[in-house]
């Protein structure tokens, strides 16, 4: 249909999804829309994403801690520091469209924090999804499921964030980033398919 | 009888080969096109894929991107 009305570089993905040999998201299309378009400011989305870095910070750091393997407790606090980037980059934007200078520590206690009540702890969403905290390839697994679902969230946003030029490419680079995480962590579960 | 006039050929690729592609253009310019039903959607998709049920896409093409890849599921 769509060759047929000018979409000249159209393509079938043979076999659909099942087919689809990476990492799938799951949830209806707006899901967690709401916090970062609508009547949402683009520094209010701002303070979103670094809430959702924030939290993907807190789960590798958590996961750093309780694994034994020295090379995975190694690639999660190697991870756990690009989501610090992620944040830093965050601020930056931030400062740039309010013209407020704000070091990363203040904005986290004085703006992120007071906005990001409620959630589930890192805690909480370890029991939520069960996942046997032994198995070093579960954690790998649940982290390479987060990644896919942070990535699908920012890649939603910067479709919907169209008004917004330099948001929509940080929500963008982000995207990346965190596609980049999950190509790394599926490279290291390939490589330690063995480890417990 | 010319079979186009029906059936407007478009490329199959593998995921390895729309890997590649999302590589190949600038961040965010493919778009993955899901047309299955919101309930498939949301059991599972390829992460930050857009949504259009076949049956709407016809009226929702000013949604799409003419001049970028889409790559259809």
């Amino acid at each position: 249909m769509l060759a047929g009305k000018g979409f000249d570089k159209t393509y079938n993905l043979s076999g659909g999804i099942k087919a689809w040999n990476k990492e799938l998201a799951v949830g209806p299309e707006d899901v967690g829309l709401h916090l970062f378009s609508g009547g949402t400011s683009a520094e209010e989305a701002i303070v979103t994403g670094f809430g959702l870095e924030a939290g993907l910070r807190d789960f590798y750091t958590s996961m750093q801690i309780r694994v034994t393997n020295a090379s995975t407790k190694a690639l999660f606090g190697m991870l756990a520091d690009i989501e610090v980037l992620h944040q830093e980059r965050l601020v930056k934007l931030y400062a740039e469209m309010t013209g407020a200078e704000i070091a990363l520590q203040d904005f986290a206690k004085k703006i992120a924090e007071p906005a990001m009540e409620g959630g589930l702890t890192t805690e909480e969403y370890l029991q939520l999804y069960q996942t046997d905290l032994e198995s070093e390839i579960e954690v790998l697994g649940l982290a390479l499921a987060i990644e896919a679902q942070a990535l699908d969230l920012y890649s939603r946003a910067a479709q919907h964030s169209k008004e917004h030029e330099g948001f929509r490419t940080v929500l963008l680079q982000i995207a990346e980033e965190e596609r980049g995480h999950m190509a790394r962590l599926s490279e290291y579960i390939d490589r330690h398919q063995g480890v417990r | 009888m010319k079979w186009m006039q029906f059936f407007t050929p478009v490329s199959s690729i593998n995921w390895e080969e729309a890997h590649t592609l999302v590589q190949q253009y600038p961040i965010g310019d493919v778009t993955f096109l899901d047309v299955r039903q919101p309930k498939e959607y949301e059991k599972s998709h390829l992460p930050g894929a857009k949504l259009i049920p076949l049956g709407e896409l016809e009226g929702r093409l000013d949604e799409l991107d003419r001049e970028k890849p889409i790559i259809i599921y």
